[in-house]
């Protein structure tokens, strides 16, 4: 009844308080991130000045036609995909053991797959060289084995994937372990009172109630790890780079702007794709909470 | 046959479990151990499993101005950043949380798309558009690019927060008598604190550990500590580089350890359930 009387007078009262109140954080919004992308799309397709108006996609051409961008752009995909599916591989498991298992030793994981979530990324690059490089602290204990010869861990591929690893743990077990715990003990335990084994409990309750969540984590996880810059940086090689450090070298060392924003346009279009399937995920998730 | 079958599996499971922890904590705690080590190093000559002990760089890091300015920069701009995002944020994260306003559902989703977007192509974008509006090499501009960062924090974890205390409790306080703004700061927000506390702790390690965006638009004179480190990392003898890791992580680990009783698993899984 109260609602009724409550009247549209009121009901606009509290539409326009609310609109008000998140106004601010959405000008910034709007300002540092719409604002530039729309800009940065503008400049890479208009034409030079003193030219012909309209729009062109010269740059585009310009820039994906050398051989080193493509290579760095197929680089940055893989990449991310390896350390996305080695991520995945390690935390599923863990947010599964942390859900279930009870005792001392689940508490002293649950303290250890936080603890990269402090450390900034800067200090977990230079942490891992030293830790991987040529006469470091591994090469040291395997010369101490016996073995003197080993493939090269850092300074390439495997030293950008181990760290991004290394960094992206606790994200990922916490994002998979809050779907995990939002699931009712009451599905698993009738699961099982009806006969199903852990591996079939796992398969045909856990994994499809827990989808969402792993959408959400591996399309985070890529679009972090691909655009990534501080890791592939300091603990990638020379070449290939991933495309995060050769935008930002356009950009800084050679003074190429318009490419520079060219490359981030088609990181943004490449994650674009894959954030729409996390955003779509969000979305349906959100839609039953409000 | 069952027990000693049973004792098994279970010593075996057991051994697993611990065989991955011993596993996942030399692969953790392996790195920064060994900058550790090399923050109280003269020199660690291979393959010596130890190096000699020294704090000469200490000096050396503690006596350069280029460190000293860029601690102030880290501490002048990541709490400015924080506390501005604090103050246009969680008003709308109550709003998201309470009120009733066309396109609510859009407008917190549209929070999202900070991390939507792949963070470095965003800085480089910012950056034009900063050229233009003369930000480059300013306080403003750096301060400016680490909100990019705070935003999601200080929007999703309060209207979370807000979400989740009982109406009821609020309604009480109004029935008593007590206004709206009477009942949000003597009721809601008193409730909300400890999820406003891990928000405000996100947003400041966000914008106190950003380095891309700062290097990007702060160099060459707002430089912050995570963008020096770049420097040092890459220009500066091993123990350098580590004496001024253990001096940037002193502030998460300050702070993690005075909210540490806010930062109970429940609080750190609600922030990243998004």
């Amino acid at each position: 009844m109260t609602d009724a009387r409550k009247g549209s007078a009121s009901a606009r009262k509290e539409g326009a308080l609310g609109l008000a109140l998140v106004l601010p954080p959405l000008l910034v919004l709007i300002f540092l991130i719409v604002v530039p992308a729309i800009t940065a799309i503008i400049e890479t397709l208009s034409p030079p000045a003193g030219t012909t108006t309209g729009l062109t996609f010269n740059t585009y051409a310009q820039v994906l036609g050398a051989r080193i961008v493509r290579s760095d752009i197929i680089f940055s995909v893989d990449i991310a995909l390896i350390s996305v599916a080695v991520v995945f591989c390690l935390s599923y498991p863990l947010a599964l053991y942390l859900r279930f298992a009870q005792g001392r030793l689940p508490a002293l994981f649950a303290v250890l797959f936080t603890i990269p979530l402090f450390v900034p990324v800067v200090i977990a690059s230079f942490a891992m060289i030293t830790f991987l490089v040529n006469h470091g602290l591994i090469s040291t204990m395997l010369y101490r084995l016996g073995i003197a010869r080993f493939p090269s861990l850092v300074y390439n591929a495997t030293g950008i994937v181990l760290t991004q690893v290394w960094a992206s743990i606790p994200f990922a077990v916490l994002i998979l372990g809050a779907g995990l715990q939002s699931i009712d003990d009451a599905l698993i335990d009738g699961a099982r009172d009806v006969g199903a084994g852990p591996l079939r409990t796992f398969v045909s309750i856990i994994l499809p109630l827990n989808a969402i969540p792993t959408m959400i984590t591996l399309t985070l996880l890529f679009i972090s790890i691909f655009g990534s810059f501080t890791i592939p940086y300091l603990v990638g090689g020379n070449a290939p780079q991933m495309l995060g450090v050769t935008m930002t070298n356009y950009l800084t060392q050679y003074f190429r702007r318009t490419e520079a924003v060219t490359m981030a346009v088609i990181a943004f279009i490449i994650a674009a794709a894959v954030g729409a399937i996390y955003v779509t995920s969000v979305s349906r998730r959100e839609r039953n909470l409000l | 046959m069952s027990g000693p079958w049973y004792w098994a599996i279970g010593g075996l499971r057991r051994a697993v479990a611990l065989g991955a922890f011993c596993a996942l904590a030399a692969f953790i705690l392996g790195p920064l151990f060994t900058l550790l080590l090399w923050a109280v190093a003269g020199s660690w000559l291979f393959p010596n499993l130890l190096p000699e002990f020294s704090l000469k760089w200490w000096a050396y890091v503690v006596g350069n101005s280029d460190v000293l300015k860029a601690i102030k920069m880290s501490f002048l701009s990541a709490p400015v950043a924080t506390l501005l995002s604090a103050v246009i944020c969680i008003p709308a994260a109550y709003a998201f949380a309470r009120l009733d306003f066309p396109g609510r559902r859009a407008l917190l989703l549209s929070f999202l798309s900070a991390n939507a977007f792949p963070k470095i192509g965003l800085y480089i974008s910012i950056a034009t558009l900063f050229y233009r509006l003369n930000l480059m090499d300013t306080f403003a501009g750096v301060v400016l690019i680490q909100i990019v960062n705070t935003l999601l924090f200080m929007i999703w974890i309060p209207t979370g927060t807000f979400r989740g205390i009982n109406r009821n409790l609020e309604e009480a306080a109004r029935d008593v008598g007590a206004g709206s703004l009477r009942t949000f700061f003597q009721i809601t927000l008193p409730i909300a604190l400890p999820g406003i506390i891990v928000a405000l702790l996100f947003a400041f390690l966000a914008a106190f550990d950003e380095a891309q965006g700062t290097l990007i638009v702060g160099t060459p004179n707002h430089m912050t500590m995570p963008v020096l480190m770049y420097t040092l990392v890459l220009s500066y003898p091993q123990p350098v580089g580590a004496v001024f890791s253990v001096l940037l992580s002193l502030p998460s680990l300050i702070f993690l350890l005075l909210a540490q009783r806010y930062l109970r698993a429940g609080y750190l899984a609600a922030g990243y359930s998004l």
